[in-house]
């Protein structure tokens, strides 16, 4: 199998508590892999040790993209090479513009890769397309980034920044909570959107609705900070039933 | 002129020391609180001595003949244009607050006893530009206002300076503001380092219903303190708020005393602070509701960023109360940037100092959009960009 990341006997630490022990997992290009678990199985902290974000302190292992060690990278340099999260609970920011937001962040991606920059106009032409397909209102990227939007916006908001900003590597960390069933599924067709064979979807999730919506390659079940078993999506129904209690270690 | 010698003097040496013969009861009223000193509650944070104690040139205050202009032009503190239609003159000032807690708006008074009279008639948009030109001098004048029952004035406030060094300036506004009626003044201040420094003690009458809009925007150099009295009466308002940029070694800041004398009277006041280097901001506040303002509502809040581990923010938010029936409330808080919202912006491929730079923007903007005018909103934040990048550069 190829694959464009490989997470490899990662350990890492939130504050004084080891939350991934010796986890291993590897990202085939293309494909959506699906990572569910219990609640305090160490989900949230892979992604966020992925992105390189503040909480986690990587104690053992590595973290490879396209065979190069991401785990002393900036955050925004794994962005700019094409790593996307996106958030459980997006933060607010009074004060920043959507829309600069956005374009400063499109902007950024367009240096890095030797492009020129987007202006005003050329940006909102690019946008308005996103918009209509997501059901967003156009007044939503005039508002401040996030700022009194309701869990649903702020999601559509992230899938905004995700088919703008074009990674290749997505984690959608939760992204069905707090969505109702229309915004769910126009979140998953977003998502679904940017399925070109070529993209690499890391879904992690607690329950098994969103994957009605974007159906996965792959199933790992996650425990206790490790990657326990790995099977194709036939596991889904099987997890329904029996929860994670019943699953043996591969 | 050096103002440090009116320290501990009566009232009789300090109507010798002036050349003062008349206005006993201000001379007294100034003499009764002293020269400010460190110890004073208000200056405390402030060095008021050593500007004080300086050889300061004295000017000649001649009134010119006004030209028409589009805007109030005042150069070293004598008008010089004037919008048409607008009545702007000199007159002695006779309506003087005899309870102000600053000594330096009777001795403002007492330098400057014709003070600049406008009188606002009906609903207008006033531009007043102060330009100052002179070195080592000691610039002083007081401006008084005045607007008509049930109409709406904006005032745009805005300074410019030559190539001066090592100038005080000491100026300040009594406004007069009739009942049903508004006045707005937007206050823009960005200068460069050791240019002048200003105390501008004002003094603001609110009317039954009606309402005053102060918002002070303050990105400058060297050393300001605002000193603000307001007074409301019943049903008045007042929404009154700063937005400090201060860097290198800069003291700048407000002094405040909202007076709710009638009942439903209410007031706002949101002080917003970013400090740099060794800058310090001052934001000194009380908020007073007498036994007649019953029903009052009271705000006042101040958030300060520390971008500078020398920074320091002297924030004092205080409420005096005098009855049970009211709504108030007061908070201070000062800090970093926040964390997650750098990491957000980090994650999406923006460097931590650009990141910085956003938030920075951003925390200042949520007080620049409360001006609805946008040619004055884009000018504001034009100029709080324009000084904050010069100083964050790369």
């Amino acid at each position: 199998m190829s694959t464009v990341m490989k997470i490899e006997n990662i350990e890492a630490n939130i504050g004084d508590k080891k939350i991934l022990k010796g986890l291993n997992l590897e990202l085939e290009p293309g494909k959506v892999h699906a990572i569910m678990g219990p609640n305090g199985a160490g989900k949230s902290t892979l992604s966020k040790t992925i992105v390189g974000h503040y909480d986690v302190e990587v104690t053992g292992g590595d973290i490879t993209y396209k065979g190069k060690s991401i785990v002393d990278m900036e955050p925004e340099e794994r962005a700019l090479e094409g790593i996307f999260l996106s958030f459980q609970h997006p933060v607010e920011i009074p004060g920043v513009n959507n829309a600069y937001f956005l374009r400063t962040a499109l902007n950024a991606k367009r240096k890095h890769e030797g492009k020129e920059e987007l202006n005003a106009a050329e940006f909102l032409r690019e946008m308005k397309k996103h918009l209509e397909m997501l059901g967003m209102k156009s007044d939503m990227i005039s508002r401040n980034l996030n700022e009194g939007f309701s869990g649903g916006e702020k999601k559509r908001n992230e899938i905004l920044q995700m088919l703008i900003l074009e990674p290749e590597v997505i984690i959608l960390d939760e992204i069905d909570s707090g969505l109702d069933i229309d915004a769910l599924r126009q979140v998953s067709e977003g998502i679904n959107k940017m399925k070109d064979g070529k993209r690499t979807f890391l879904v992690i999730t607690h329950y098994s609705r969103i994957l009605d919506y974007i159906e996965p390659d792959y199933i790992h079940v996650l425990k206790e900070g490790k990657v326990i078993k790995t099977a194709g999506p036939e596991l889904v129904p099987y997890l329904e039933e029996h929860g994670y209690d019943g699953i043996k270690e591969d | 002129m050096n103002l440090i010698t009116l320290k501990n003097k009566n009232a009789q040496e300090v109507a010798t020391l002036l050349d003062i013969k008349e206005r006993n009861a201000i001379v007294k009223k100034f003499s009764t609180l002293g020269l400010p000193h460190k110890m004073t509650e208000e200056y405390h944070y402030f060095d008021v001595e050593k500007l004080l104690d300086v050889d300061y040139k004295t000017l000649n205050y001649v009134p010119k003949s006004i030209e028409e202009g589009d805007q109030i032009e005042i150069v070293d503190g004598v008008v010089t244009t004037a919008p048409k239609g607008l009545r702007v003159y000199p007159e002695i000032c006779e309506n003087i607050d005899m309870e102000h807690f600053d000594s330096l708006y009777y001795l403002g008074h007492l330098l400057s006893p014709r003070v600049i009279k406008i009188d606002v008639d009906g609903d207008a948009h006033v531009e007043i530009l102060h330009k100052y030109t002179q070195s080592h001098a000691l610039i002083h004048y007081r401006i008084e206002i005045t607007n008509q029952a049930n109409r709406h004035v904006t005032i745009y406030e805005n300074f410019e300076t030559d190539e001066i060094t090592n100038t005080l300036v000491l100026y300040g506004y009594d406004m007069h503001i009739a009942k049903d009626s508004t006045l707005r003044m937007v206050r823009l201040q960005t200068m460069s380092h050791k240019r002048y420094s200003m105390i501008a003690s004002h003094r603001v009458e609110v009317a039954k219903n009606a309402g005053v809009v102060l918002k002070n925007f303050d990105f400058g150099g060297d050393q300001a303190l605002q000193l603000l009295k307001v007074d409301l009466e019943e049903y008045a308002h007042a929404d009154a708020g700063h937005l400090l940029y201060l860097n290198e070694d800069s003291k700048r800041g407000t002094a405040s005393q909202i007076i709710h004398k009638g009942e439903y009277s209410s007031s706002k006041q949101i002080a917003k602070n970013i400090l740099d280097g060794q800058a310090r901001g001052i934001f000194d506040a009380l908020i007073r509701v007498k036994d007649s303002a019953k029903y009052t509502k009271a705000e006042q809040d101040s958030k300060t960023i520390l971008l500078h581990e020398k920074a320091y923010m002297a924030s004092k938010p205080q409420l005096e109360i005098y009855i049970d029936e009211l709504e108030a409330s007061h908070g201070s808080t000062t800090g970093q940037l926040d964390e997650k919202q750098i990491f957000y912006l980090q994650s999406r491929g923006i460097s931590h100092i650009e990141a910085r730079k956003i938030l920075v923007i951003a925390f200042a903007n949520t007080l620049i959009e409360t001006i609805k005018d946008t040619r004055h909103q884009e000018r504001i934040k034009n100029a709080f960009e324009e000084v904050f990048y010069a100083s964050h550069k790369g």
